[in-house]
């Protein structure tokens, strides 16, 4: 059975391109534009298997959504560089699965979604 | 690598136009150029104390650097100021940048780094930001300190970068941008 992704991203044309990336490759993809959209579609029944989540969004910060989404996958996605101690304590986070720097290659992407959901 | 150090000898604000693929090594040299002067470094992009890593890890000299950091408060828990860092709560805050800004202009730091001008644009509209960058520039000129405006040579702000052009004194290009067009 195909696995599910969640593409949460505030920026459309990202959530575009790796929908049909992902989609291609047989992957079934949901798709939220804040952390706040992703828990509702969550509390409503969705159940990604991993979630690509970018890392600064409108709305409730992504840390304070994290914890909400107990045994989900979640990779972050960031434009935001940041120190190695600051991705260390941002992969803190039990289902904190991977860490992607945006801008990122879509094959990159694609290898690191087969890594995570095997 | 253009020097940017000698660019503000004789102007006061400078726009350094770069391809992105330059970006790391320029903010860099700029720094080494600057080094031993009070800077005020203004970070939309990367969190300060990732700046700090690099700049460490270079061995620049950072006693006399304060950072205006606009996005270590987007991802993680952060208080309004730390060691030599001031913290905004976002890169589209713009009121709340240029208030804290203008504290810092009042204190004559010798050198003001605004990093970058593209950034802005991810978070807020033209309009704006145009608004925005030409108060700080006024702000600017009638202070002592000394400017540099990094933005990324890209087609998609050319309008912005046009409208920045006219406030500032100098507009620099990098030498691989100029070779790039």
């Amino acid at each position: 059975m195909a696995k599910t992704v969640m593409v949460v991203d505030d920026e459309r044309d990202n959530i575009t391109t790796v929908k049909a990336v992902l989609e291609k490759e047989g992957y079934n993809v949901l798709t939220a534009i804040s952390g706040d959209d992703c828990l509702k579609k969550v509390k409503a029944g969705a159940k990604p298997d991993l979630i690509l989540m970018d890392i600064m969004m409108p709305g409730t910060p992504v840390r304070e959504i994290i914890p909400k989404l107990t045994g989900i996958k979640v990779a972050y996605l960031s434009v935001v560089r940041t120190s190695e101690e600051e991705k260390e304590d941002l992969m803190k986070s039990k289902n904190i699965v991977d860490f992607i720097q945006k801008p990122f290659d879509i094959e990159d992407l694609v290898k690191t979604v087969k890594k995570i959901l095997g | 690598m253009t020097d940017v150090k000698k660019e503000l000898a004789s102007n006061q604000t400078v726009l350094l136009l770069m391809p992105s693929t330059q970006y790391n090594e320029v903010i860099l040299s700029t720094m080494k150029k600057l080094s031993g002067k009070s800077i005020v470094y203004i970070t939309l992009n990367k969190t300060s104390d990732s700046l700090t890593e690099l700049f460490k890890k270079n061995k620049l000299n950072l006693e006399n650097v304060v950072f205006i950091d606009a996005i270590s408060k987007t991802i993680k828990k952060t208080p309004d100021q730390a060691d030599g860092a001031f913290f905004c709560s976002s890169p589209g805050a713009l009121t709340e940048i240029s208030l804290v800004i203008s504290k810092f202009l009042k204190h004559n730091f010798d050198y003001l780094i605004f990093d970058s001008l593209t950034n802005l644009l991810i978070y807020e509209k033209k309009s704006p930001v145009a608004k925005f960058i030409s108060s700080l520039i006024n702000k600017i000129k009638i202070s002592k300190t000394k400017a540099v405006f990094y933005a990324l040579g890209v087609e998609e702000q050319g309008e912005l970068i046009k409208q920045t052009s006219t406030f500032v004194d100098k507009v620099v290009q990098t030498d691989k941008l100029k070779k790039q067009k």
